[in-house]
Order: C-alpha cells, then sequence, then structure tokens
C-alpha cells in the first residue's frame, strides 16, 4: 500500500503535462504555441503493450468474457505477429524456447478457448519428476500417490513451445475480432493526454506509435517484459539483482522416447553448484534442454562442435561436479572424456534421462538469468503483467505460470469493475489484482530464489542439511504431494 | 435493540468526546446560514422553468457548508471518501436485483453482452445529493443506464463531479448534473418519471426525512425504486461511526455524521407505510477493516444499511 501510495504521487514527475499538452481542437479559441495538430487520439479501454503469452492472454480473455467483450481494445507489438500465427515446424523440429504449463495454466488456456487452437500433437505431458543433487545424489522423485487429490489428472505440467502457444492466442484472437492489432509498430513514447473543451485526458497515458498514430488508454497494460517500458512511465521502480548465471537452452534428440515409453514421461533435474540443469520431454524422442550456468561455460557449451556439447549434457546428468569442471575446461574433446569416465562412474540408467543423441541445428542459444520484482503492479490507468512485473529464476518452470496467474486475476479484476460501473483504469479499481498477485508471486519468487542459493553451494555445512532435507521429502508421501500441487499449481493458493 | 434517547447521547458524547475543535464545519454551525452558504438561497428560490413543489427545502445549510469543505478529497484514493467508494459496488448488486425482479422476463432471456438481464440503455436514474458522483459516475457506465440524472446543493461538491466526469469521455451524453435540491425538480406527468431513484447517504443529512421521501415519490415511475443506504441510530454506530471513525481514526471528516439524524429501519418503515409503497427490501452492511464491505445479516438494526422499495 506504501508503494501504490508513492506511486500514485510520484507518477506525474516523469511527463512534463504542459509539454505534452497539444492544441485544442477549437477553432474560436486557439493557443499561439499549439502545434497544427490538433490531439485526435483514438480512446480505448485497454491498450496492452506487448504481445507475447501474457499479452495475448489478456486481449483474448477479455474477448472472450461477456462481461468484458464490449471493452474497447488495441494490442501494439513490435515484432510481425503473422509470423507468429501461422507458426509451423515439422513434426521432427521444436523451438527452443519451451514452457512448462501448470494444469491450472492449461486449463485457463481451455476456458478462454485457445488450447483448442494449439497443436495438440506438439505438446508433451508429464507425469513424473525426477529432482536430485548433484554433490550427494541425495534424490526425490516425484509421482502421484494414489489417492492424493490430483493423482485422477495425473499431469504434472505440460511442455510447450512458446510459439505454440502464441500461434494459439492469436488464432482464438481472430476467431473472437474485436481486437484492434498494431504489430510491427514501434512505440516512439508514452505521454499524458490534454485537456480540450469536451474531455479532460491528463490522467490518461497515450501511447504514441512511429507511425503517427496515438491510443489513449482508460487502462495501459505493460505486457511489455522485463525492461518494460509502460513501468518506466508510471514510475515503478523494479528491484533485484542478477544471479551471474545464464540460461541455456537447446532442442535435444534422444536415444528413445523415454524409459517409460510415449504416454509416461519424466521430467530431470539435477542441481549442480553451477545451477540446476534441467532435461524435459517433448514429443516423440525429443527434450528441451534448459541449463543455468557460468556466462563462461554458457558461452562455452554455445561454440562447441555438435557431438561435444552432447557428450557434455549427457555427462551433465551422469559425471561428479569435478569431472564436469575438468570438462569445461577443455576446447574439445568432451566426446572421449566422456566415454572414458563414464566407465568409472557408477549410475542408476532408469534414474537419469536417456542418452542425448543429437542437438538440434541453431537451437542452442542462451539468456542471463535475472530476479526481478516491480514495487507494485499498478499505478493510476497502468496495470503490469508477467515479466513486466515480475522475472523469476527458471528452475521451477513458473515464469509463464506466474503471467497467466496474472491475467487472471486482471481480467476478473476488470470484470468487477465494469460490472458495477467502476473506472476499470483507476487505482482504486485495480486494488484487488495487485494484492492477490504480489503476495502469491512473491512468496513463489523468494522459494526458487532460495533453491537456487542452496544449491549453488558445493561444500560446507549446508550440504549434508540439504541431502537430508531431499531425502526425507523423498520418504514422505504427502508432504511430496504438497510440493508437486504446488508446482502443478493445484496446491494452496497462497 | 432499542435505540438510545437522543438527549442522553448527546450528553454522553459531549462527555467522552472533546468538542467542539477548531473544524470548519463545526464551526459553520454557528454561523448563520446565509453567511456560510449561498447553496441554502439556491434551495430555496422557486426555478422560473419548471414548476415546483413549494419554497420548502429539505436542504440544512450546516451540511451543505460541511460538503464544501471535502469537496477537494471526493475522489482521492485513499482520501476521506474512501469508505463510500468501496461501498459503491454493493448498491450496484441492490439495484441489480431490484431491476432483475421487476422485470421477471430479464433473468431468463438475458441480453446479449452484458448477462444481467437488464436490457441495454434501458433504466433512468436520479441520483439526490449525488456528491462528487461516485455513484452517478458508475451508474452511467453501465451498459443498461439510459442516462443518470445527478442532483446536489452543494455548488463547489458539484463542480468537483463536473470536472470529475470530464475525465471520462464514455460520460458524455449519459450524465447530467444539476445544482438543485428535490423541490426545484419538475414533478413527472402522472404514469412518468424515472425507474430508479437513488438517496446514498442522505436520509441522514436531511430534517425531515418523512416529508422528504413524500416529495421523492412522484419523481418515480409507478414500479420504479427507491434505494437509499443510511445508517441506524444505535450505541453501536454512534460508537462507529461519530466516535471511533470520526474523531479516533479519523478516516472520516469529524462533523460528516449527525448521530442524531440517523435513521433506523423501522422508522423509515414508518414513514413509507400506507403511502404507496412495496416490495420493500433491505440489506445491512459491515466494513471489515482488510476486507471491504460485508453483507451481514440482521446488521440494519446495528449500523449501516441498504433500504429499497417500489413506487406501487
Amino acid at each position: 500500500m506504501m508503494a501504490s501510495n508513492r506511486v500514485l504521487t510520484a507518477s506525474p514527475r516523469f511527463v512534463c503535462r504542459s509539454c505534452s499538452r497539444q492544441a485544442r481542437s477549437s477553432s474560436s479559441y486557439r493557443r499561439s504555441y499549439a502545434t497544427a495538430s490538433s490531439p485526435s487520439h483514438d480512446i480505448y479501454d485497454v491498450v496492452c503493450i506487448g504481445g507475447g503469452p501474457a499479452g495475448l492472454s489478456l486481449l483474448t480473455a477479455l474477448r472472450a468474457n461477456p462481461t468484458t467483450s464490449r471493452l474497447r481494445v488495441a494490442l501494439i507489438e513490435a515484432q510481425d505477429l503473422s509470423k507468429t500465427a501461422s507458426f509451423s515446424l515439422p513434426p521432427t523440429q521444436f523451438s527452443n524456447r519451451c514452457s512448462s504449463l501448470t494444469p491450472t495454466t492449461a486449463q485457463f488456456l481451455n476456458t478462454i478457448g485457445a488450447w483448442p487452437h494449439m497443436k495438440r500433437s506438439r505438446i508433451q505431458e508429464f507425469h513424473e519428476m525426477q529432482v536430485w543433487d548433484g554433490v550427494t545424489d541425495a534424490r526425490i522423485e516425484f509421482d502421484w500417490q494414489p489417492g492424493s487429490y490430483a493423482s485422477q489428472g495425473n499431469v504434472i505440467a505440460y511442455m510447450a513451445e512458446n510459439l505454440n502457444i502464441t500461434s494459439g492466442l492469436l488464432k482464438r484472437i481472430k476467431e473472437l475480432g474485436g481486437v484492434d492489432v498494431f504489430d510491427n509498430s514501434k512505440v516512439e513514447k508514452i505521454t499524458f493526454g490534454e485537456e480540450t473543451e469536451d474531455v479532460d485526458l491528463r490522467e490518461w497515458p497515450v501511447v504514441h506509435l512511429q507511425n503517427g498514430k496515438s491510443l489513449a488508454a482508460r487502462l495501459l497494460v505493460g505486457a511489455d517484459g522485463a525492461n518494460s517500458p509502460v513501468r518506466s512511465f508510471a514510475g515503478i521502480e523494479s528491484r533485484g539483482w542478477d544471479y551471474g548465471r545464464h540460461g541455456v537452452v537447446a532442442t535435444l534428440e534422444l536415444e528413445g522416447d523415454g524409459w517409460g515409453g510415449e504416454y509416461r514421461k519424466t521430467a530431470y533435474q539435477r542441481f549442480l553448484p553451477t545451477g540446476p540443469v534441467a532435461m524435459l520431454p517433448l514429443p516423440g524422442n525429443y527434450a528441451t534442454l534448459v541449463w543455468s550456468t557460468t556466462p563462461a561455460n554458457a558461452a562455452l557449451l554455445k561454440k562447441l562442435a555438435p557431438k561435444d556439447l552432447i557428450a557434455l549434457i549427457n555427462a551433465a546428468f551422469r559425471l561428479s561436479p569435478v569431472d564436469l569442471a575438468y570438462m569445461h575446461t577443455q576446447t574439445t574433446g568432451q566426446d572421449d572424456e566422456l566415454a572414458w569416465r563414464t566407465q568409472h562412474t557408477h549410475f542408476d540408467p532408469e534414474a537419469i534421462p536417456q542418452l542425448v543423441v543429437g542437438v538440434q541445428e541453431g537451437s542452442v542459444a542462451s539468456f542471463p538469468l535475472k530476479f526481478r520484482h516491480a514495487d507494485t503492479y499498478i499505478g493510476e490507468r497502468i496495470a503490469l503483467v508477467g515479466d513486466a512485473a515480475h522475472t523469476v529464476h527458471p528452475l521451477a518452470g513458473q515464469g509463464l505460470n506466474q503471467g497467466q496467474g496474472d491475467i487472471q486475476s486482471l481480467v476478473k479484476t476488470i470484470e468487477y469493475a465494469v460490472a458495477h460501473g467502476q473506472d476499470l483504469g483507476t487505482q482504486m479499481s485495480l486494488e484487488s489484482y495487485n494484492s492477490e498477485r504480489y503476495a502469491a508471486n512473491h512468496v513463489l519468487m523468494g522459494v526458487c530464489d532460495k533453491l537456487h542459493k542452496l544449491y549453488s553451494v558445493e561444500s560446507g555445512p549446508l550440504i549434508p542439511l540439504r541431502s537430508l532435507g531431499l531425502k526425507a521429502a523423498n520418504a514422505l508421501g504427502p508432504l511430496k504431494s504438497f510440493f508437486m500441487e504446488q508446482a502443478s499449481g493445484r496446491g494452496l493458493r497462497v | 435493540m432499542p435505540a438510545p434517547t437522543r438527549a442522553v447521547a448527546n450528553g454522553l458524547s459531549r462527555l467522552l468526546v472533546p468538542r467542539p475543535r477548531p473544524q470548519l464545519a463545526r464551526l459553520a454551525r454557528l454561523l448563520p446560514p446565509t453567511a456560510t452558504s449561498t447553496a441554502s438561497s439556491i434551495a430555496t428560490t422557486p426555478s422560473s422553468t419548471s414548476r415546483c413543489h413549494s419554497t420548502f427545502s429539505s436542504v440544512n445549510p450546516n451540511e451543505v457548508s460541511h460538503f464544501t469543505a471535502l469537496a477537494a478529497e471526493w475522489w482521492e484514493p485513499h482520501g476521506s471518501s474512501r469508505l463510500l467508494h468501496l461501498m459503491n459496488p454493493l448498491r450496484h448488486d441492490l439495484i441489480r436485483a431490484c431491476l432483475q425482479e421487476s422485470s421477471p422476463s430479464a433473468s431468463a432471456s438475458a441480453s446479449p453482452g452484458t448477462g444481467t438481464g437488464i436490457p441495454d440503455a434501458s433504466i433512468t436514474y436520479l441520483d439526490i445529493g449525488c456528491g462528487g458522483g461516485i455513484f452517478a459516475e458508475s451508474a452511467a457506465r453501465l451498459p443498461s443506464t439510459k442516462h443518470v440524472t445527478a442532483i446536489d446543493p452543494t455548488p463547489s461538491v458539484l463542480a468537483v463531479a463536473k470536472a470529475h466526469a470530464r475525465k471520462d469521455p464514455s460520460l458524455a451524453g449519459k450524465l447530467t448534473y444539476q445544482l438543485s435540491s428535490v423541490e426545484q425538480l419538475p414533478v413527472p406527468a402522472e404514469g412518468q418519471g424515472y425507474d430508479v431513484v437513488t438517496l446514498f447517504e442522505v436520509i441522514e443529512h436531511v430534517d425531515d426525512p418523512a416529508a422528504f421521501l413524500d416529495r421523492v415519490r412522484p419523481l418515480l415511475r409507478p414500479g420504479g425504486w427507491l434505494v437509499m443506504s443510511t445508517i441506524a441510530r444505535t450505541w453501536i454506530s454512534w460508537l462507529t461511526t461519530n466516535l471511533i471513525a470520526e474523531d479516533i481514526l479519523r478516516i472520516v471528516p469529524p462533523g460528516t455524521h449527525d448521530w442524531n439524524k440517523y435513521v433506523n429501519e423501522d422508522e423509515l418503515r414508518g414513514f413509507l407505510a400506507g403511502k404507496g409503497w412495496d416490495s420493500a427490501k433491505v440489506v445491512g452492511v459491515v466494513y471489515v477493516p482488510g476486507l471491504g464491505w460485508r453483507e451481514v445479516k440482521g446488521s440494519e438494526k446495528v449500523g449501516n444499511y441498504f433500504f429499497a422499495v417500489r413506487r406501487v
């Protein structure tokens, strides 16, 4: 509440209103300093900047809801969305940017009618998680205990390419109609509106596009990512730190469909001192890699010849941290090194992922990992969603799901405002969105952050303690179910 | 619980609460009405353009000056009107329930878009004592609303309302503000009138509630709804609205409430009995810090409540 107060009073300082005020449209009254053009902004109820999963599902949900479907809404996106909409790859190729969708998220996407527009054959659900400590090998196996609340559904999460999600949402938006889409559109600036004889838009954000068009927004939604221009405009601080880690992603080809065959898939995650490495199942004998590691290691992984990269990925799930560290000092030859070291390392092959036999060409990429949390998600006529509000460590695969949780809450808030005649853009109307989502996101982000830090420690008193933690958790069925229900979004609402 | 007598409670409040304090509103009560407000003259001057009841005025000049002092804060989200802003959605819930009861076809054949069953642009509202326009604006935004006429006798408050309405282009053409008392409004022809007349936190500010309600009835069309909210006169309401809210926590500006003018539900029923009203419904509401306003059955006997009644 303190934060929102501060923002409310602070925001006018960031834009000089008299600077942005333009000519009055009246012919009888024209100021001499006025520019020639009169302010003729297109007036919208909701303008969303950012056409990623969060922004697109916001517009889809607003259009699909009978109470909010009358709102005049617009989407502004810098990229060409027609390419996203026509997303198509052969079944032997997968995009390297994948997300795990919790059953809650999947249910939401189904409710707003987007799920049927996604390519179902490219989505892979998994029913089991194997998580272990790379230093001590303490292990926790996640699978639903018979009789637990969620065991009927049986799915922990769905792996889907981000492009499959956004393309499905775009198709649904097209089907619903009524969204003014400005793609290939760069935002030149955001200002406040002007006062004319009829209306006073001095508290309304106005988005100016490079093509000269300007949109006045009753509510401006920032779905515009971690460096959100909307957040800067609103004067909302985002605080956090960089992990000094990069996430390396790649699409992998495995020796088979997984130990459980194509109908019972497992996600694997091993905590290494440099960060967690995860292999998440895709349809058939494909999987997606998310490896959090040092920037130097990430640079090496991107440079290696395919056979050496494959060897290093296989090593990451098998060899000791000491062996792995050595292999990261090699510029080549990891292939031979793995073959030799594997003979001297004992492991249960069925407790780790099947061998990687190929890496899809051009799929290796990396991005810096950050922790960021905005001071508040709302301002007067401003709402932040998804990465614009929070950026989380990817180790729990919660980033996209948190964004979808934001959207569900924001749409519910807007619906309530519309049904009760409130101005949906005012801070007072938006309060419930902020209070509902801020605490929930904060708890989840804290847990992911602490997990990362706990498992970054290579020696010392923490090591036996954390192993004890994993072993104890593994033995306690009800506790595991609780963790899994949290992970799949069916747990207690915090 | 029987309401305490006014004299006793007055004496008690003098003992417990240090007053008078140098509050603008309180000070205003000591001065002659003409010196503090121009609204009284507006209210008692018969309008030349419309037929009026009489020169009777329900407007208390002291009340007018109190709200003059509050005008600037009306729309501050954390200002003195926050509790009213938070209460506003509950008013709509009650009105919607009334309108749906009136047109039985409504709930069966939901009109497309709104889902409320009330046809688009079909309802006319008169909001008496609109203040800064918290309810009037929200009513005008509803798709089912045809038009809202909102009146208030305090010029500075109405100026705030008009200036604020300009901040939302969607209100243009659906919302009209008038500096007026009830007596100055033209009386509609027989069988005509507003679908909904609202009196939110108003009845406890007028001097003769029974006479006031008699003057409101002709403004409604037959079958139209009078919807009000007010506060019961009980020990608890004195404690919560006067002592705690105004004097201790100061979440409501001191001088806003005159406990002696609070109206109990049974008194309200008494004022309306035998005068052409039916279908009375009452909803008691309680403000829970941290949770907001909540409907609590039976709480109309204790504190804040809504009261709706239909003109026969």
